[in-house]
């Protein structure tokens, strides 16, 4: 149906033999962004030509960047290659720029599509050919995108940002296609697409590399990603954790726990947290989200979600990427207003405060992408955290007056004594951007807990972390919850850190909560398993 | 009524010019982020080009050349100065530009001098009659010249590689850089584009009956940078529209002067200014600009 490659030279054969030379090879590649340590470190992987790659691993894990560096679009983001290399066909890519990354053959699909909302889907298709310096070729490359995608054939005159999430995607990768790719990279295509459309896309994959395309495919859904790859490599951290071929993979142990949050019993099960609450302060108050609907222009984030979370409870929201996870919190905050419903915390009705009266309920937030002042000290930064409990004004701390100086001096008492149940007391008087990833994410959790919130909401605490850090962080937040009675509304990836700690899971998926109950409920659920493990089950329909 | 008719031709011609230096600017901005305020000065260097240069090369040339010289010193401000702080904060790179006006207006102020240059415009101080309105012929030839190139970049801009290269360089620099858009040529060639642009409006814009090119035409070809804020300064439809509006105020404001008299004299140069604060006040981001959306 397409052909992308006649006009180069192919290997014989459709599978390649193990001894020839890769097309794409990455040798011993570590990635830094600025002062922020390693996002890669010594990573190596060859693709052979016509193979299918997938590359998995958790946000964070550095999957992204992995792209990023082969694409030559790193430096955009501020990121820089350290050491090792990456070739093509013998030739060394590194260090070209994006622009001419693409003329060699290599495109990148940017994660979250990244269309050109104002172009049409006309005009999309042109930019991505235009590369590509034979009128002839690129007109070839229009029919043949819309051959593959008869959709956007469709829809060409309509502007990119009104084609629906699928569509977009096939926008997406169908003007990578026009630059006539060797190797095609595929940043996360499942994001936050519906199971059916996910099989498609996965259909499509297979597709593009059966006319000769090399594939290296990044995804969090691991299920269709094995399925379609043919061989696999797990990121962890900036380290390649696991590869095989990925049949192997799907099949071990490991990948199902880990991305497939199966505990098996063969001792690597996680222990319920056994509650030790300690508490003197009143307990916090019911927060109860009603038949929450969100809507931005046509897209509906959250569609009519209720739960409830009981006092000095840990809920769990969890769901794929796009699920409306994020928008929860952010209602949840007063940040958004929702189109319909409202959430309650004991009389207070919290849809209809705005941030900071909200906050001043003691309801308090970590951001996912962590949200610190990078000059400031660890100690500042928690010392903003208490600002709200702060009553001394401008004036009478600029001059210092004695009320704000004792003010000053208990504040900075309670700070010391929350940096020390978190383990931060040696970092203290060190700037935040020196810090490791990590001790960030501790830092941003610890200037939630200084305001000394009764309600405390996480959004990926754990992102990126390793196992071992993940551990530490479920017990700093268990003990957090028991010494301050606090209730816990926890977003997360991380199926093994939400069943340790979780009373309670919702999970979302596409905005609409599909199941509800126990951790252990949760996950035998069967429509969990299909929408956010991506296990797959047959799938009927064309789903578009 | 003449008169109303008088000004409002006067004032669409003058808002065409205004569109062109405004195109410019927003063109700038899009393609760089950088709000350039040495826009002006860019201006004054390309009409003092061709008003120097007409004598001995005519007309015709010598606006070509004008427009050479503007696009070749905006080029090299983006080269040599803009693109090596690239990154840094909105407003460094301001300040940045306003700097490189203060140098640029410093010099060719000495240079002009106390003279006023003539741009020896083929149609001179005549007049056409309409009923009992009378349009100066170089005000239509503006008028008309301008129209055609501000069609001429919109369907560049709409229908050429250059213009879709442009637009998604403009609406994501990273996405498009991934589809082998190159950003630096794209940043060249918006930066050229606009000091050509602001040439051939300064050229017009001290043609009759303005007197000629002197100190001061920078300064008043500035006003087109409320013209590309009223317009949203991202938004080439945007700037259009701005320098008509700015163009129509300034003129109806000079032309009835004596009525508006409690106001205080020269408040046709001080009305676009006006006007683009009572804009904002009711659409923070422009007519047409995109609003600022912060996802948290």
């Amino acid at each position: 149906m397409i052909d992308n490659a006649t006009d180069r030279p192919r290997s014989p054969g459709d599978t390649p033999a193990p001894t020839a030379s890769p097309l794409l090879r990455i040798q011993n590649l570590t990635v830094s962004y600025g002062d922020a340590g390693a996002a890669l470190s010594d990573v190596s992987i060859d693709v052979a030509e016509r193979e299918i790659v997938a590359v998995l691993g958790s946000n964070g894990a550095g999957k992204s960047t992995l792209l990023r560096a082969i694409s030559g679009s790193l430096a955009l983001e501020g990121g820089q290659i350290e050491s090792g290399s990456v070739e093509l066909a013998g030739q060394r890519i590194t260090g070209l720029g994006a622009a001419d990354v693409v003329r060699r053959g290599v495109v990148q699909v940017p994660e979250g599509r990244q269309i050109f909302k104002d172009l049409t889907v006309e005009e999309n298709l042109r930019a991505g050919g235009l590369a590509l310096s034979d009128r002839s070729a690129r007109r070839e490359g229009r029919d043949r995108a819309y051959e593959l995608f008869p959709r956007l054939a469709e829809r060409r005159t309509q502007k990119g940002g009104l084609l629906s999430g699928g569509e977009q995607q096939m926008l997406a990768i169908g003007r990578a296609l026009m630059a006539k790719p060797q190797v095609l990279l595929l940043d996360e295509p499942s994001l936050g697409l519906a199971p059916q459309i996910v099989e498609q896309i996965g259909g499509i994959i297979q597709e593009i590399n059966a006319t000769g395309t090399t594939v290296v495919l990044v995804e969090q859904n691991a299920g269709m990603a094995l399925r379609v790859a043919g061989r696999a490599f797990v990121l962890e951290v900036g380290r390649v954790a696991l590869e095989g071929p990925a049949a192997e993979l799907a099949a071990s142990d490991e990948v199902q726990e880990r991305y497939l949050g199966v505990v098996r019993d063969h001792g690597a099960a996680i222990e319920k947290r056994v509650r030790r609450p300690q508490s003197t302060r009143p307990a916090p108050h019911e927060l109860s989200v009603e038949n929450l609907t969100v809507r931005f222009g046509g897209i509906t984030a959250l569609e009519d979600v209720s739960f409830r979370v009981e006092p000095g409870s840990t809920h769990a929201i969890i769901g794929p990427n796009g699920a409306g996870k994020s928008t929860c919190i952010n209602v949840l905050t007063g940040v958004y207003k929702p189109t319909e419903g409202r959430v309650t915390y004991g009389d207070d009705v919290l849809t209809s405060k705005r941030p900071h009266q909200v906050a001043k309920l003691g309801i308090s937030r970590t951001f996912q992408n962590i949200a610190l002042s990078p000059e400031a000290s660890v100690e500042e930064n928690l010392l903003l955290g208490r600002h709200r409990r702060s009553k001394s004004g401008f004036v009478a701390s600029a001059l210092a007056l004695p009320g704000a100086r004792k003010e000053r001096a208990e504040q900075i008492g309670i700070v010391r004594d929350v940096a020390e149940r978190l383990g931060l007391t040696r970092l203290l008087e060190r700037p935040v951007h020196e810090l490791p990833y990590g001790d960030r994410k501790r830092v941003e959790l610890a200037r939630a807990a200084a305001a000394a919130p009764y309600v405390l909401l996480l959004d990926e605490p754990v992102a990126g972390m390793d196992h071992t850090e993940s551990a530490r962080m479920s017990e700093l937040i268990g003990d957090l919850r028991d010494q301050l009675g606090l209730s816990i509304i926890l977003v997360e990836h991380d199926m093994a850190f939400v069943m340790g700690l979780a009373d309670r899971v919702t999970v979302l998926d596409f905005g609409k909560c599909i199941a509800e109950g126990t951790p252990e409920e949760v996950q035998r659920n069967p429509d969990v398993l299909r929408a956010y493990l991506g296990v797959a089950e047959t799938t009927t329909g064309d789903g578009s | 009524m003449t008169q109303l008719f008088e000004l409002t031709i006067n004032g669409l011609s003058l808002g065409a010019i205004y569109a062109l230096i405004a195109i410019g600017f927003v063109l700038v901005f899009k393609a760089t982020g950088i709000v350039n305020f040495a826009h002006g000065s860019i201006l004054l260097l390309g009409a003092y080009v061709a008003a120097r240069t007409q004598g001995d090369l005519g007309f015709w040339l010598a606006l070509g050349l004008g427009a050479a010289a503007a696009a070749t010193a905006a080029m090299i401000m983006e080269v040599l100065i803009m693109r090596r702080v690239r990154g840094v904060e909105a407003g460094v790179l301001a300040i940045i530009t306003l700097g490189v006006d203060v140098i640029l207006l410093t010099e060719l102020s000495r240079r002009i001098g106390a003279d006023i240059l003539a741009t020896g415009a083929p149609w001179g101080s005549e007049v056409v009659r309409v009923g009992d309105a009378a349009i100066p012929e170089a005000r239509v030839a503006a008028a008309v010249i301008a129209v055609l190139v501000i069609g001429a970049f919109v369907t560049a801009f709409r229908k050429t590689d250059w213009g879709v290269a442009m637009r998604a360089a403009a609406a994501d620099g990273k996405t498009a850089s991934l589809m082998g858009v190159r950003l630096n040529r794209v940043a060249m060639s918006a930066w050229a584009l606009a000091g050509a642009l602001a040439a051939l409006a300064g050229v017009f814009f001290v043609s009759f009956p303005s007197p000629g090119l002197d100190n001061a035409t920078g300064l008043q070809a500035l006003a087109a940078i409320p013209a590309a804020v009223i317009g949203g300064l991202d938004s080439i439809a945007g700037a259009l529209v701005g320098g008509i509006i700015v163009g129509l105020v300034a003129t109806y404001c000079a032309g009835y002067q004596d009525e508006l008299s409690f106001l205080g004299r020269g408040l046709g140069q001080v009305a676009p200014y006006a006007v683009m604060f009572l804009v904002l006040l009711v659409r923070p981001s422009g007519l047409f600009g995109t609003q600022a959306v912060n996802r948290v």
